[in-house]
């Protein structure tokens, strides 16, 4: 039998850590912050929850049982403890006790029957787009009002690694206003309880009083947040003060940014992980392990990540700092065309060979197009020859999604990513990407890659519960995956930059800096 | 006349239908969206069971007239993307692209009537050449540009005027600037054309003849001749407003129909697309209809009915 407890220690143990980074809460909250975003969920329903601009959103207002903390670790949050039993290793369970005290922004207490309601909603394909993360769940079981288990078919670490999958959902509350209801005026436990929202303008949200962390939470009353998709635009409204807070400074303007009188500004790395991935399925030079490694010795990445995005960067090499798998001794691929010419001719194409390199041009991570376009370019002087091939995020995603009929990247390289949460979790990715293309099965959905060695070892990381023993496969992968280049020649995390008025606004990118949209601890200078 | 009219609506209902047409085979050519819905992982079982759900494994043909039938009922189905009722998505966003492009068709007339009257009457003077470099501005800077030029100035240069947003009258005005510069150059020619002609008439020299002072004979008596070509420009103008406004409404983060249907194209939000260009052509036909009608009323001359 394993046996993993999580106690609520590491909650504790968090918020002594970092309980002063944020301004403690005042008896009394006041104040009004406006902060704009260039992007906006599309609901508020975290049961519709289909991409990570939805977290902008939802991530206010609900919560989940256990959440990144700013050291990586993941803390219990709504689960007070949680554990998993593998006494029978082919059906594990997982038990969970809540934390006792917490309350919907209605004033309903939270009990494992809104779980149980959350969980069914969730693994509703007509509701969730995401049905499938609940497939390996056998059944739900109440044990009281702040205990209850989850009896898995067989064993599934995407619920581990996912925070525990399951969002706060109050059962009553959403029987009384329907689907409908519920989607306009949202109700959860977080930090924000909703007020009103016009989609494609702004959402305003109100500090909820009755939170159950004192120690982290909004130190002022209203929040606004406005909705400005034009890069310049955010940034004049911080300058003209009809924002207080903006998010993502476009690279191009950081230094002015940086440079302007009263403002402070925060960077980090974002959810996406960005990939030159290589079709090795058809017969081609991509199948030869030497091709790969000189294309990854052929683009200078940093010079790239300096030039086009002006250091908005962080190359990372499989998988990145402080994301479960990280292997500290492997680094990204160093600039070195002599070598990348000389493995290409050891590959017998001394004379490089012409290759059809797709690219997207639709506005996705910033400059993503140059980005690619570089990439090709630098490829173009040791010998392989880009055609560029644009496209548009639709086809792009099209181009990339495996059917059964066939492999539409037909031998040539993707300018690719991936993002499965902050910090990313590399397994449920790479058995989109790395796994081999099984139909039917959910795996590959997005491969270029047929060894049945990687699927062997992807599927035994996903169906291992324990986080230690996961660790340790997922960078046993990670190290073979960078030996072969293969599932991608892994590049940059774009960082993203935040920029808000210090004089008047206490900020901290808490719990997790993927969070930081969650304005989980914000409030007025001086109201502390 | 009401057998004009009758005419021009059946034009205007087979004009819509054929948009309605065109634009459900074009958006179902763009690919699948279903792939952009689910999460790269999703079992192939989660999308075609999706696919299922949204009727897109059906003919064509089949979708089409579903989509018909619930269009004649006022119902355009639901937003893949917002999961929200279409019609409500886009009749909340109407109203603010319709108020902009109001805004920035008056802007355009504040500019271009007297800029075109006034060069006709002056004409070679320094105030026709001014005019003319002015309008020409407009057209040689594409709206964007325009649009950010303007909050550098009037935002934070000068802080006269907010950034974005829509909450105020104020908040109109840079983007009707910058949606309405552009036909500004068109319009002055026209109305310049056209005052130029009219001042060369027989009716003009007459009134001169018997003392009808300058300022009513110009405003009242040759303006209105020459009035037609620009209503007919303003039809078409207003049209394309209302349907190109989107640069504008993601510069000044505008609430607007425009930005809710490109964006809906781009993630191949089909119900949301298709409502979306059935309200605009409706729009356009609405205001070339009242444009035709109104040629009766500002010259007598015309009649429908004869």
């Amino acid at each position: 039998m394993s046996r993993i407890r999580k106690g609520a220690g590491a909650v504790v143990l968090s918020c002594a850590l970092f309980g002063g980074l944020a301004a403690p809460l005042s008896a009394e909250v006041t104040g009004q912050l406006t902060v704009a975003l260039a992007a906006e969920s599309t609901t508020m329903d975290p049961a519709k929850y289909s991409a990570g601009v939805d977290q902008y959103f939802i991530g206010t207002m609900f919560e989940t049982l256990v959440k990144p903390m700013p050291d990586g670790t993941l803390a219990n949050w709504l689960a007070e403890s949680w554990s998993v039993d593998e006494t029978n290793p082919d059906k594990p369970i997982i038990d969970v006790h809540i934390r006792p005290g917490v309350t919907f922004h209605n004033g309903d207490p939270l009990t494992s029957a809104d779980y149980e309601f959350a969980y069914q909603r969730q693994s509703d394909p007509s509701v969730s787009r995401w049905s499938h993360f609940q497939a390996n769940v056998e059944r739900f079981e109440i044990v009281d009002d702040l205990h209850f288990r989850l009896h898995f078919k067989k064993p599934d670490s995407s619920y581990v690694s996912n925070y525990l999958q399951l969002w706060a959902m109050p059962k009553k509350y959403f029987e009384e206003v329907g689907d409908e209801g519920f989607g306009k005026h949202p109700v959860g436990t977080g930090p924000w309880k909703f007020v009103s929202r016009k989609v494609k303008e702004e959402l305003k949200l109100e500090a909820y009083d009755g939170y159950w962390n004192q120690d982290h939470r909004p130190a002022v009353k209203e929040l606004t947040v406005k909705i400005i998709p034009e890069d310049l635009t955010r940034v004049a409204a911080l300058q003209t003060g009809e924002v207080d807070w903006i998010d993502n400074v476009p690279p191009a303007m950081l230094a002015d940014v940086k440079a302007l009188d009263g403002v402070s500004t925060a960077t980090m790395p974002a959810g996406n992980h960005l990939f030159l991935d290589m079709d090795t399925i058809p017969e081609g030079p991509l199948q030869k392990t030497k091709v790969r490694q000189a294309i990854a010795h052929g683009i200078d990445m940093d010079a790239i990540i300096e030039s086009v995005l002006f250091g908005q960067g962080e190359r990372y090499a499989e998988v990145a700092k402080g994301a479960t798998g990280y292997v500290p001794e492997l680094k990204p691929f160093d600039y070195d065309p002599a070598k990348a010419m000389k493995l290409l001719a050891e590959a017998g194409y001394p004379k490089g060979f012409d290759i059809n390199c797709y690219n997207l041009i639709t506005p996705r991570e910033p400059n993503m197009k140059e980005m690619g376009e570089a990439m090709f370019a630098y490829l173009g002087t040791i010998g392989v020859r880009c055609k560029v091939v644009n496209l548009e995020y639709g086809a792009w995603i099209n181009l990339g999604r495996r059917d059964e009929k066939t492999d539409q990247l037909n031998g040539g390289l993707l300018s690719w990513m991936w993002g499965q949460g902050v910090p990313a979790d590399p397994a449920i990715a790479w058995g989109g990407h790395l796994h081999s293309y099984q139909p039917g099965h959910g795996w590959g959905s997005y491969s270029h890659v047929d060894d049945p060695e990687f699927d062997r070892m992807i599927e035994d990381v996903n169906a291992t519960m324990n986080p230690e023993a996961r660790a340790e496969k997922l960078q046993a992968i990670a190290r073979r995956k960078h030996e072969l280049v293969l599932g991608g020649l892994t590049t940059y995390q774009p960082l993203v930059t935040m920029a808000w008025h210090d004089d008047k606004v206490s900020y901290n990118p808490w719990p997790y800096p993927g969070f930081w949209r969650n304005f989980q601890e914000i409030g007025l200078k001086g109201s502390d | 006349m009401t057998r004009f009219v009758l005419r021009r609506v059946g034009q205007g209902l087979f004009s819509i239908l054929g948009a309605s047409v065109i634009i459900f085979i074009i958006t179902r050519l763009s690919g699948d969206p279903v792939v952009l819905m689910l999460p790269p992982e999703a079992p192939d079982a989660l999308v075609a069971q999706m696919r299922e759900r949204l009727g897109l494994d059906l003919p064509i043909w089949q979708q089409y007239l579903m989509f018909l039938r619930d269009a004649l009922t006022g119902d355009f189905g639901t937003s893949y993307r917002w999961e929200m009722p279409v019609r409500e998505l886009i009749l909340e966003r109407l109203p603010a692209t319709v108020y902009l492009a109001c805004a920035a068709l008056i802007f355009s007339l504040m500019l271009s009537i007297p800029f075109g009257v006034l060069s006709a009457v002056r004409r070679g003077s320094w105030f026709d050449r001014f005019a003319k470099g002015v309008a020409m501005l407009g057209q040689a800077m594409p709206n964007f540009w325009v649009g950010l030029l303007l909050i550098i100035v009037f935002a934070i240069g000068l802080e006269w005027l907010p950034a974005y947003g829509a909450d105020t009258p104020k908040h109109v005005i840079l983007p009707a600037i910058a949606l309405g510069w552009y036909p500004v150059a068109a319009q002055t020619r026209i109305v310049r054309s056209a005052m130029l002609d009219v001042l060369d008439s027989d009716f003009i020299r007459m009134g001169r003849s018997v003392g009808v002072p300058e300022g009513l004979l110009i405003w009242k008596y040759a303006f209105r001749n020459a009035a037609v070509p620009l209503v007919t420009m303003m039809g078409v103008y207003f049209a394309s407003m209302l349907g190109g406004a989107f640069v504008v409404e993601v510069v000044f983060a505008w609430p607007g129909l425009g930005r809710t249907v490109v964006e809906a194209l781009f993630a191949r939000d089909f119900p949301v697309v298709q409502a979306g260009v059935l309200f605009a052509a409706i729009m356009f036909v609405v205001a070339n209809l009242l444009v035709d009608l109104s040629y009766g009323l500002i010259d007598p001359r015309i009649r429908h009915d004869r």
